[in-house]
C-alpha cells in the first residue's frame, strides 16, 4: 500500500491511535507517579510492616513482565470477580509497573542527599516537616528528572501492550497489528506508527533533558 | 510576689554518666562534663576515642543510653518542637560543611533564622550578609556551595550557625576535611569567636588552636576523659601515658 | 570520623525516636500489621469464595509432565534470551562505536538508529517482523521473529549504556595512549573499550532482565516460551488463575535473581550501576 493510499483509508486512524497512545501515556504516568509517591514514603518510614508491603511491592512489580500481569488482570482478576474494561486493564498494569520503578527513581533522588545535610538541618532547629520541605524533597525532585523523563517514555512504550487486547480505537501497536491483519500494508504501516513512538520520545527526552539542565544541582 | 532573683549559676551544658554503646563498643564510658558559659573547651584524642561522639550528643544527633545530659540546668528533650528549640540555640559545624546544596550560600544562612526563627526574610538576609561579611565570604554570597572551596564552605557553615545567635557551638573536627592552606581562614574565624566571649566545644587536632584560645583541653580515649587540664599543664605537662604517647605522636607529623 | 557514616539516607531521615515517638511508631506499626494481614486475607479470601482454591486448580503442580512442560518453554525463554542478549551486545557496541566516531556522517546515523530503537516499543517491532517482513516473501521462523526485534530493542540501551562506561573511563588514559603512539582504533579497543567493559558489567547484567521481558512477548509469533507454553497448560486443565499466578512468580523471581546477581557483582567490583532509560 503507497503512503497516500494508506493515510487515505487509515489516516484518521492513525491520528486517534497517536491521541489514544497519549493519552494512556498521561493517565498511566499521573498514577504511576502518585503510587511512587506513596510507595516511597511507606520506604522511607519508620514503620516496619510498611517499609517491608511497600519493598515487596516494589520487587514484584519491577520484575513482572508486563505481558504477564496484563494477562492476569485481563483474564485471571475476572476470574476472581475483579473486573475491569479493556483499556483500564492496561492501564491499571502500566500503571502498576511504572510505579515501581518510580518509586525506585524517588529512593535514588533521596539517597543523593547526604546524610550530613539532614543533622545539618536537625541542629538549626528545623522540624521534621521542615526537614523535608526544604531540604529533601526539593533536592530529590530535582535529581529525579532525567530518570522521570526517561520513566515517561518508559510508560508510552509500555501502552503497547493494549495492543494484546481488544481495544477500541486501537492505539500506535494495535493498529499496525490492525491494518496488516486485514490488507497487506507494507513497511509504511509500521513505519508511521514507529515515527509517532519515536518524535514523542525524542520531544520527551529533549524537554527532560532542558529541564534537567536548568535544575540540576552542583555537587 | 517579688521574690529576690537569685542569680543561681547554671553550665552551659552538662554531661553527668553518659554511657553510650555501638554494639559491644563503649564509645561514651562515664562522661563527666561541665561546660561554663564564655569556655572554650577543646576535646581531642586519637579516631575512635568517641570525641565526635561527645559532642553529637549535646543536641542529640546521636542518643545516650544512659547518664543525663543538661542544656543550661534543662535536661535535652528527647524529641518534638522542645528538641528542635534547644537545637535552634545550639549551634553545630561539622567536618563535612553539609551545606545545602541546592541552595545559594545566602539561602543556607537564612533558612534557619527564617523557618525556625521567624524573622522576616528581608532582616534575615541583611544580617546574614554581615555575618558572610564576617567569615570573609560576602562575595560568594549567591553561588551555590559546590562553586566554593572546602574553606570558604566552612566559613559559610559558621555564618549559618552564628545566624541562629546560638549560646553554644560544637565544632566536629571543622578543619580535617580542608586543604592545608585552608586550615588558617577557618582557625581565624573561629580564633576571633572565641575571644568574642562565645562559647565552644571544639573536637579537633589543632594543637596550636588549643593552645591558643582554649580554657581547658579534654584528653579521650576509649570512650572516656582521661585527663583534663589548662592547655598550659595538659601540653606542657601531661600526666597520663596515654596522653604523652598521643601528644608524641602527633608531633612526629 | 562520623559515627553516621554508612548509615543510608532511608535511614537517616527519621531520627531516633523518643518515647513519644516510640510509641506513635508502635501503634503505627500494630495498625500497620492489622492492614497488610487484612489486604492479603482478602486476597486469599477472593481466591477461596471464587472457588480458585479448589484443588483441580493447582493438583497439577504436582504432576512432573507439568513442570517439564514449563521447563521446556523456559529453555525456549532462556534460549531468546541469551541469542538476543548477545546480539544487542554486539549491535549496541557496534552503535555505540558509530556514535562516539569522529564521522559526522557515522555519529548521525547511529543516533538515528539508537533514538529510534529506544523509542520504539518491542511490541510495535515484533509486529514488524511477524506481520509486515512476511509481505515481502521473506521467511522466518518463529525463533527470529522474537528474537531479532527483543535483540535490537535492547541493542539501543546497550548502546548508551556503553556510551555511559567509555564516558567513565578517565580522559589520562586516552591521552597516554595516544601520547605513546597508539591510533585512534587502538587506544579504543586496547585502553578505553576494555576498562569502559568493566564499568558496565553489573548494568548489562541488569539489563538482561528487559530482555528476559521482552521474550514473554513469544506468545505473539507463537513461539514456545515459558508464557506460551503455559497457554497450553491451561486449555489442558481449565486452571487459568492458578497457572498464570504460578507462571508470573516465575518471572518475578528470574528478574530478581538476575537483579541480585547485577547488585552482587556490583558490590565486589565497586562499579556502579547505571540506570539508563
Amino acid at each position: 500500500m503507497g503512503i497516500e493510499e494508506l493515510l487515505g483509508q487509515y489516516g484518521d486512524m492513525y491520528g486517534t491511535a497517536l491521541l489514544t497512545t497519549w493519552w494512556m501515556t498521561i493517565v498511566s504516568y499521573a498514577g504511576a507517579m502518585a503510587l511512587a509517591l506513596v510507595l516511597t514514603i511507606m520506604r522511607v518510614c519508620p514503620i516496619r510492616p510498611l517499609r517491608m508491603f511497600a519493598d515487596f511491592f516494589v520487587q514484584v512489580f519491577r520484575n513482572i513482565p508486563g505481558i504477564s500481569l496484563l494477562i492476569i488482570t485481563v483474564y485471571a482478576l475476572p476470574k476472581l470477580d475483579v473486573i475491569f474494561p479493556y483499556d483500564i486493564c492496561v492501564i491499571v498494569t502500566t500503571i502498576l509497573i511504572a510505579s515501581a520503578f518510580g518509586s525506585e527513581n524517588f529512593m535514588s533522588g533521596i539517597n543523593t542527599i547526604s546524610v550530613g545535610q539532614i543533622e545539618a538541618a536537625r541542629s538549626l532547629g528545623l522540624t521534621f516537616g521542615q526537614m523535608l520541605r526544604q531540604v529533601v524533597i526539593p533536592q530529590a525532585l530535582r535529581s529525579v528528572v532525567l530518570p522521570m523523563t526517561n520513566l515517561l517514555i518508559a510508560v508510552m512504550l509500555t501502552t503497547a501492550i493494549a495492543s494484546q487486547v481488544p481495544m477500541k480505537p486501537p492505539e500506535l501497536t494495535g493498529l499496525v497489528s490492525y491494518i496488516n491483519t486485514r490488507s497487506t500494508g507494507g513497511i509504511t504501516t509500521f513505519l508511521i506508527s514507529a515515527l509517532c513512538y519515536v518524535g514523542t520520545a525524542v520531544f520527551i527526552g529533549y524537554v527532560g533533558n532542558k529541564l534537567d539542565k536548568k535544575v540540576r544541582i552542583l555537587r | 510576689m517579688s521574690e529576690p532573683i537569685i542569680e543561681e549559676h547554671v553550665p552551659m551544658v552538662e554531661y553527668r554518666h553518659v554511657h553510650k554503646h555501638y554494639g559491644s563498643l563503649h564509645v561514651l564510658n562515664d562522661i563527666n562534663l561541665t561546660v561554663e558559659p564564655g569556655e572554650v573547651i577543646v576535646v581531642i584524642g586519637p579516631s575512635g576515642s568517641g570525641k565526635s561522639t561527645l559532642i553529637r550528643t549535646a543536641n542529640r544527633l546521636e542518643t545516650i543510653d544512659a547518664g543525663e545530659i543538661l542544656i543550661e540546668g534543662l535536661p535535652l528533650p528527647e524529641e518534638g518542637k522542645q528538641l528542635a528549640r534547644v537545637r535552634a540555640e545550639v549551634g553545630m559545624v561539622f567536618q563535612s560543611f553539609n551545606l545545602f546544596a541546592h541552595k545559594t550560600v545566602l539561602d543556607n544562612v537564612i533558612m534557619g533564622p527564617v523557618s525556625v526563627l521567624g524573622v522576616n526574610k528581608k532582616e534575615a538576609e541583611e544580617e546574614a550578609a554581615a555575618l558572610l561579611r564576617r567569615v570573609g565570604v560576602e562575595e560568594q554570597a549567591h553561588k551555590v556551595p559546590a562553586q566554593l572551596s572546602g574553606g570558604q564552605q566552612q566559613r559559610v557553615a559558621i555564618a549559618r550557625s552564628l545566624a541562629m545567635h546560638p549560646k553554644v557551638m560544637l565544632f566536629d573536627e571543622p578543619t580535617s576535611a580542608l586543604d592545608p592552606e585552608m586550615i588558617n581562614e577557618v582557625l581565624d574565624v573561629m580564633v576571633e569567636l572565641a575571644r568574642g566571649g562565645m562559647t565552644m566545644v571544639v573536637v579537633t587536632h589543632e594543637m596550636n588552636f588549643a593552645k591558643r584560645v582554649s580554657n581547658r583541653v579534654l584528653f579521650m580515649a576509649d570512650g572516656q576523659i582521661i585527663e583534663e587540664g589548662t592547655p598550659e599543664q595538659f601540653f606542657d605537662n601531661p600526666q597520663t601515658d596515654r596522653a604523652r604517647d598521643f601528644l608524641e605522636s602527633i608531633k612526629t607529623h | 570520623m562520623s559515627a553516621s557514616a554508612g548509615i543510608s539516607m532511608r535511614d537517616a531521615l527519621y531520627e531516633q525516636p523518643g518515647p513519644k515517638m516510640r510509641r506513635r511508631i508502635r501503634i503505627g506499626t500494630a495498625i500497620a500489621l492489622v492492614l497488610v494481614a487484612i489486604f492479603v486475607l482478602g486476597i486469599i479470601r477472593q481466591f477461596y469464595v471464587t472457588g480458585q482454591l479448589d484443588a483441580k486448580y493447582w493438583a497439577f503442580f504436582l504432576q512432573p509432565t507439568t513442570w517439564t512442560y514449563l521447563a521446556n518453554g523456559f529453555w525456549g525463554t532462556v534460549k531468546v534470551s541469551v541469542v538476543a542478549g548477545a546480539i544487542s551486545l554486539a549491535l549496541g557496541l557496534v552503535f555505540m562505536l558509530g556514535r562516539t566516531s569522529s564521522f559526522a556522517w557515522l555519529r548521525g546515523l547511529s543516533r538515528a538508529f539508537i533514538d529510534f530503537f529506544r523509542g520504539v516499543p518491542s511490541l510495535l517491532l515484533i509486529y514488524f517482523f511477524f506481520l509486515v517482513i512476511p509481505q515481502y516473501g521473506i521467511k522466518m521462523s518463529s525463533f527470529w521473529m522474537i528474537t531479532l526485534p527483543v535483540a535490537l530493542s535492547a541493542s539501543g540501551v546497550l548502546a548508551e549504556v556503553f556510551r555511559a562506561g567509555v564516558n567513565a573511563v578517565p580522559k589520562g588514559q586516552t591521552e597516554a595512549a595516544i601520547s605513546i603512539g597508539l591510533s585512534k582504533m587502538q587506544t579504543m579497543f586496547k585502553i578505553v573499550l576494555p576498562q569502559a567493559i568493566r564499568f558496565v558489567i553489573p548494568t548489562l547484567i541488569s539489563q538482561l532482565v528487559i530482555v528476559v521481558k521482552d521474550t514473554t512477548l513469544a506468545y505473539v509469533v507463537s513461539y514456545p516460551d515459558m508464557l506460551q507454553n503455559a497457554r497450553v497448560l491451561i486449555t489442558n486443565y481449565d486452571a487459568l488463575v492458578s497457572t498464570y499466578f504460578v507462571v508470573a512468580i516465575i518471572y518475578i523471581l528470574l528478574n530478581y535473581l538476575i537483579n541480585q546477581a547485577s547488585i552482587a557483582v556490583s558490590r565486589r567490583t565497586g562499579v556502579k550501576i547505571l540506570r539508563p532509560a
